[in-house]
């Protein structure tokens, strides 16, 4: 599903990632696990079509060069980035801004678009699964919700956009456990053998959630050593100082 | 020029049965504008917008005679649909209807007051020119205690019969104690290279309550003022609301003397330009007693190679303590060569007082261009809603729903 080969990045002539290399086959998760500053975001943010980023090498989605397609083209095709760090966005409205995004996904797959009381009804059904609030649908775009409410916000837009590829930028840092169990839920519940998920994470925690199949370590913008499950348990015990 | 305004002057005034005395005044007046001109850049509140040189590049010659003896068919698809509302229609500027329907007759007087004149001063020979030329004029008044059950809609609108000219307009409101009225101002031209010169003169009241909501969307390529004088008494309350987007070129000023206690104005507006339109919004807020309030929020999105003016004055007269002035301008430039210039100025003379003013500009932001991109929006899209929010909270100053929700239409704000 996703390959990529050779990955680097640099801006402003300073060197993010050296050689990535990572492949992404259908209905894997795959967890990346890394200090600060290693490349996490950087390499998310490329995946989803920032701009900013001086890149070379290759990488390809569905056998297609991802980087011929715009950022939209590829939220299109199915892949869906879980901000960091989510924007508060004033003046947009939750529900318009999830209701065209949901519309224009659809539109893209060739599928109905939905009409306000259609899409009402699937996004309630969604935020209940969530325990989102729904109050906050009616609410400014993340404006004035917490840390925890944001991730649960990049959540449910994962579930409702059902992405080929989620990409989960640190969506466990500072949700406390119900937050990381409901964020699990709704991995696991999109989790099947046509889906697959990078999972960038600090700490093994969310691991015993949602159970990958491979982990990676990420340092200096490369990954210095791929795993099973237990490279996680080993990290939490050892540090990531040891894998220099 | 001035041939052509002694002319077409001794032209307009044939037609009226004036006393020699006020066709004096409008000489006086006249000579006046002759001598000063347009208004242009070295004076200091037309700095950013030199309106003589506006109108050389946008109409050249400009004639000033109107002749008004013929009626115009009013057009009634221009009319807002909707909206019940109460009706003045100029059209190129003869007034060609005023009907308040909706209202009790007994409540509202509608005086001509063509006949007699009442000077207009403002600190600009436009006023001049305006006493000079305006022909008719009318005083709308809210007796005491009566508040309008719909809006007024002002319809101005003007088309292909006039070309180059100058159209002068002037309209008095008496809002006596506890009456209140709500006014929209709707522009509608298929005209070119025309400057309208428009004169509001308000007398609020105690208590009384105004909105004027001035409308100018559709695209145009006129050129147009207009000023509002706003005089207030106790605990009455202005709110002014300008959509600045379709002329060529635009000034509103907005005067407004603040009289009585706990009197309060609130002007807030939105730019939203392209091309090469200039558009200017000037406000001179006069606290002159204790305990008045003034409320001003105005924000643009400016795109190609636009340009918003806006000159917000708080004056605070010394025996004006405990006022309350707030002004804020936020500006989103599209592109490099669309222009935001904003010049507050304070001029306090109490001590007890609270006044603030702000001003901001810049880009669209790009991580929340991406954030919006990355869920499938298109740019165009992404860009739109972030407009759209940006403009929300002035439109959410509205305090009429039902205007509100008309000119959140306007905008294309949808909800
Ligand atoms: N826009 C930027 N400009 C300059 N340096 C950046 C920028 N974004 C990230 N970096 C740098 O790149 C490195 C990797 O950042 P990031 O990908 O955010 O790391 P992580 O997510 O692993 O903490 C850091 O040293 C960071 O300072
Ligand atoms: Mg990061």
């Amino acid at each position: 599903m996703l390959k990529i080969n050779n990955l680097n990045a640099t801006i402003d002539n300073k060197s993010i990632l050296n050689g990535l290399c990572l492949d992404i086959n259908p209905g894997e998760v795959h967890a990346i696990m890394g200090p600060n500053g290693s490349g996490k975001s950087t390499l998310s943010n490329i995946l989803s079509g920032k701009k900013g980023y001086e890149v070379s090498g290759e990488v390809l989605f569905e056998e297609k060069d991802l980087f011929e397609l715009e950022t939209e083209e590829r939220a299109h095709k199915g892949i869906f980035l879980a901000f960091q760090y989510p924007l508060e966005i004033p003046g947009v409205n939750t529900n318009i801004f999830l209701k065209t995004s949901l519309n224009a996904v659809r539109k893209a797959r060739g599928e109905k678009e939905l009409d306000a009381i259609e899409f009402l009804k699937l996004v309630k059904e969604k935020s209940k699964e969530l325990k989102f609030d729904e109050e906050k649908l009616n609410r400014q775009l993340n404006v004035g919700f917490s840390g925890g409410e944001k991730k649960k916000n990049e959540i449910l837009q994962m579930s409702l956009l059902a992405p080929k590829l989620s990409i989960l930028d640190e969506t466990d840092s500072g949700l406390d456990i119900d937050a990381l169990k409901i964020v699990a839920d709704g991995v696991n519940t999109l989790r099947d053998k046509n889906n697959s998920f990078l999972i960038i994470t600090h700490y093994q925690r969310l691991l015993d959630y949602i159970k990958p199949d491979f982990v990676h370590v990420l340092m200096n913008g490369k990954i210095v050593k791929s795993g099973g499950p237990d490279l996680a348990l080993e990290l939490e015990k050892k540090g990531y100082e040891n894998f220099n | 020029m001035k041939e052509q305004l002694q002319k077409d002057f001794d032209n307009s005034i044939k037609n009226l049965s004036l006393s020699q005395k006020d066709i004096e005044i409008k000489k006086f007046c006249l000579d006046n504008f002759i001598d000063k001109g347009f208004p242009n850049r070295k004076e200091e509140d037309w700095k950013f917008s030199d309106l003589n040189q506006i109108i050389k590049n946008n109409i050249g010659e400009i004639s000033f005679y109107n002749d008004q003896t013929s009626t115009n068919k009013v057009d009634t698809s221009v009319f807002v649909d909707g909206l019940e509302h109460n009706k003045i229609v100029f059209i190129n500027g003869r007034i060609e209807k005023i009907d308040f329907e909706y209202e009790k007759k007994d409540q509202i007087e509608i005086i001509d007051q063509s006949e007699t004149i009442n000077e207009f001063k403002n600190s600009n020979s436009l006023s001049d020119l305006n006493n000079a030329f305006t022909n008719k004029c009318f005083k709308i008044l809210v007796k005491k205690g009566y508040q309008l059950v719909k809006p007024l809609i002002i319809y101005h609108t003007t088309n292909s019969k006039i070309w180059s000219k100058n159209i002068n307009l002037r309209l008095n409101f008496e809002l006596n104690k506890d009456s209140s009225l709500k006014v929209i101002d709707l522009f509608n031209d298929t005209s070119e290279k025309n400057f309208l010169n428009i004169f509001y003169n308000f007398e609020l009241k105690e208590n009384a309550v105004l909105k004027n909501y001035k409308i100018d969307k559709l695209e145009n390529k006129n050129i147009k003022y207009s000023f509002n004088n706003i005089d207030q008494d106790k605990n009455s309350i202005s709110e002014t609301f300008i959509l600045s987007s379709g002329s060529n070129f635009s000034k509103n000023e907005i005067n407004c003397n603040l009289n009585g206690v706990y009197a309060s104005a609130f002007v807030n507006g939105v730019f939203s330009l392209s091309k090469d339109k200039h558009h200017e919004i000037r406000s001179i807020i006069n606290h002159l007693t204790e305990n008045t309030k003034s409320y001003q929020l105005i924000k643009s999105v400016l795109d190609e190679s636009s340009k918003a003016v806006y000159q917000g004055k708080i004056f605070v007269n010394s025996d004006a303590q405990k006022t309350d002035g707030y002004q804020l301008s936020k500006a989103i430039l599209l592109n490099k060569k669309s222009e935001f210039n904003a010049k507050p100025e304070l001029e306090i003379y109490a001590d007890d007082v609270k006044c603030s003013h702000g001003s901001a500009s810049g880009s669209l932001n790009d991580d929340s261009i991406f954030y919006l991109m990355s869920r499938g929006l298109s740019y165009y899209q992404s860009r739109e809603l972030l407009i759209n929010g940006f403009l929300l909270d002035v439109v959410e100053k509205i305090t009429d729903s039902e205007i509100k929700n008309l000119i959140k239409n306007m905008i294309g704000i949808k909800e």
